[in-house]
């Protein structure tokens, strides 16, 4: 339904541009498609909100639309129309890898130019992947985070999501060589999972407390970890003596961030994401950017890293008190 | 004594544990740890008690994590849109009956096996949730958290409910005449008819109240946090009815009490913080657990094969 009204739209738009020189231009303007995971979520809003600042500043069109959940068929649909729209740029957050490709190499077929951001699709099927944090940089912002709220000395404990799952083993290992190389006075003396549920983890932080009464810093790196943790230190009366450290959205830290219970909450910029995605597909369309080129200019944030097909977004950005506020997501 | 050997048997592994804890780490016995330790698995009680009666009665209930992350949200939202806890305490039990009333009337009204059915409804609740939410926490307002009252008072006082929720059933289940139809439903649904109760209306109504239960529990899970997950039930089911099969209710019906479930529930949540204190790998946690389980079970059936033979 909304794409329909869209490619009236966009009819209209060349008709009128037919008739005056000044539409015309206006006909001619680029346009990208950018679809998130889901269009409800939080998270992909402030992604939307940096997109739309690089598409204003590109005097690009941006079109942005998504599941409602998280809905990989959905997904391909709304690929398909934006195909039959005949857009120039299409930026995507896989749902699933493999799911999405098949809709992504049609469109590449078309002419259609097509990165992923945030979730990857297969390499053959876009031409870059704008990559929000690599493992290394996740796993060392954390453990330099933790060394440096303890002046890097003292006891630890970890939190993860599972034991077994792939992306928290790849943080873990990175966090476990950064300690072993750079921080000898620090000891992990603790890894426990907490299944993702937040309550969980509070139980696992109240027992890991109990059991070591030396611990300095508990680092969550699941998400529902960070707040738990949190609330455990707060029900121990361990403000401050305990500091809580880890990987996490904005929105389910803040009351323990202002209360000094939760020290930093990492994560990337979200909107920086969304920005230089949206300047790396204009890029691409205008033959700015090809494959092979080692770095990328993408308009007021300067420039970044390019390592094969991924752009890189550089650096994990740490939320505290001072900047909590400026973040809704 | 032979009678309750399931259950002593039980306490005396917990027991058992305990005095290994005073021994090899004593750490584990500080007040402040175990009160806010106990106050996390005082929801999980009330689950289990109502576990325990639909299990007696010859039916299970998975959906019971669902329903807890559907009643605690619908709480949570509730309270976030200002409403005193006093309204929303019955609301968040009136959904937990509504949820459990569904259960009870695809199970009870139309024949289906309660096992498929709260499967389909333990799905169909979660995927919605996750639709609706996103995974989004509901951030709760002040004066939410312990009901408003200092941290101790508030941890002892759900605690306390909880002991309490546990005693009175107990008792009634054991004592009352409803308590008993429980059971006759589960031994045998046909001798009960013969004896005059209705074992599909007395079905309808356990789970019901099963769901009232999970509704209150997710009450007392409320007032412990300034904020609820909508994940905030996944793996509630295995763990209660984990609990209830390893205090010595018997899966196939008819038999157990809450004393038992109780025993099971508190050996189980000692695994994991016991594990802290020894440090031993988290690796262990689910293993162990999962041996405890097996032992209730082979126990049951050696009994049950001793008992015919």
């Amino acid at each position: 339904m909304k794409s329909r009204l869209l490619r009236l739209a966009l009819l209209a738009g060349l008709v009128l541009g037919t008739v005056s020189g000044a539409a015309a231009a206006a006909g001619s303007k680029l346009v990208v498609a950018f679809l998130p995971k889901s269009k409800g979520n939080a998270y992909f809003i402030s992604c939307k909100a940096g997109a739309e600042k690089a598409a204003k500043e590109l005097g690009v069109e941006l079109l942005f639309d998504g599941p409602t959940d998280s809905n990989a068929a959905k997904q391909n649909e709304i690929v398909e129309n934006w195909i039959t729209l005949g857009v120039d740029v299409i930026a995507v957050a896989a749902e699933n890898r493999e799911g999405i490709s098949t809709a992504l190499r049609k469109a590449q077929k078309q002419g259609i130019k097509v990165l992923t951001y945030d979730a990857d699709a297969m390499p053959d099927a876009r031409s870059f992947f704008v990559n929000q944090a690599t493992p290394e940089g996740i796993g060392h912002a954390l453990m330099d985070e933790a060394a440096r709220l303890l002046n890097g000395e003292g006891e630890f404990a970890m939190i993860v999501a599972t034991l077994t799952a792939a992306n928290q083993r790849e943080w873990q290992k990175h966090i476990e060589a950064r300690l072993k190389d750079k921080y000898p006075k620090m000891k992990l003396v603790a890894v426990r999972p907490c299944d993702d549920l937040k309550d969980k983890a509070q139980s696992e932080a109240t027992a890991i407390m109990s059991a070591n009464p030396n611990l300095k810093l508990i680092m969550s790196i699941c998400s529902p970890g960070v707040p738990g943790a949190a609330e455990a230190v707060k029900q121990a009366g361990k403000t401050g003596k305990v500091r809580v450290i880890g990987l996490g959205l904005p929105n389910e830290n803040r009351r323990y961030v202002k209360d000094g219970v939760t020290d930093s909450v990492i994560l990337w910029k979200t909107e920086d994401l969304g920005y230089l995605t949206i300047q790396a597909g204009v890029a691409l369309a205008k033959d700015q950017l090809k494959k092979g080129a080692t770095s990328f200019k993408a308009g007021s944030l300067g420039t970044f890293e390019i390592k094969g097909d991924n752009i890189l977004l550089g650096k994990p950005f740490v939320f505290n008190k001072a900047n909590i506020d400026q973040f809704n997501f | 004594m032979k009678r309750h050997f399931r259950e002593l048997s039980v306490a005396g592994a917990l027991l058992a544990v305990l005095a290994a804890m005073a021994v090899f780490a004593p750490a584990f016995y500080q007040p402040q740890p175990l009160l806010s330790l106990a106050t996390r698995e005082a929801p999980t009680l009330i689950v289990a008690c109502g576990m325990a009666f639909v299990i007696i009665a010859r039916q299970i209930d998975i959906s019971v994590g669902s329903q807890f992350s559907v009643c605690g949200v619908c709480a949570g939202l509730l309270a976030a849109r200002g409403w005193p806890l006093a309204a929303v305490l019955p609301a968040s039990v009136a959904i937990g009956a509504l949820l459990g009333a569904l259960n009870g009337f695809l199970v009870a009204g139309l024949g289906l096996p309660s096992i498929v059915v709260t499967l389909a409804t333990m799905v169909t609740l979660r995927q919605g949730l996750n639709l609706v939410r996103q995974g989004e926490f509901v951030n709760l307002p002040d004066g939410v958290q312990w009901f408003g009252l200092s941290q101790t008072t508030g941890q002892w006082l759900l605690v306390g409910f909880a002991l309490l929720v546990l005693v009175v059933l107990a008792l009634a289940l054991r004592h009352l005449a409803a308590g008993r139809f429980v059971y006759a439903i589960g031994s045998d649904a046909e001798a009960a008819r013969l004896a005059g109760i209705r074992p599909q209306r007395g079905t309808f109504f356990i789970f019901v109240f099963m769901g009232a239960l999970v509704g209150l529990a997710a009450m007392l899970n409320l007032v412990q946090s300034p904020q609820v997950q909508p994940l905030t039930g996944n793996g509630l089911e295995l763990k209660v009815i984990a609990a209830v099969v390893v205090g010595g209710v018997a899966i196939s019906g008819g038999r157990g009490n809450l004393w038992g479930a109780f025993a099971g529930l508190l050996l189980l949540a000692c695994v994991a913080p016991a594990l802290i204190h020894l440090r031993i790998e988290a690796y262990w946690e689910k293993a162990i657990q999962g041996a405890i389980i097996l032992l209730a079970v082979v126990a049951d059936g050696w009994r049950s094969r001793k008992a015919k033979g």
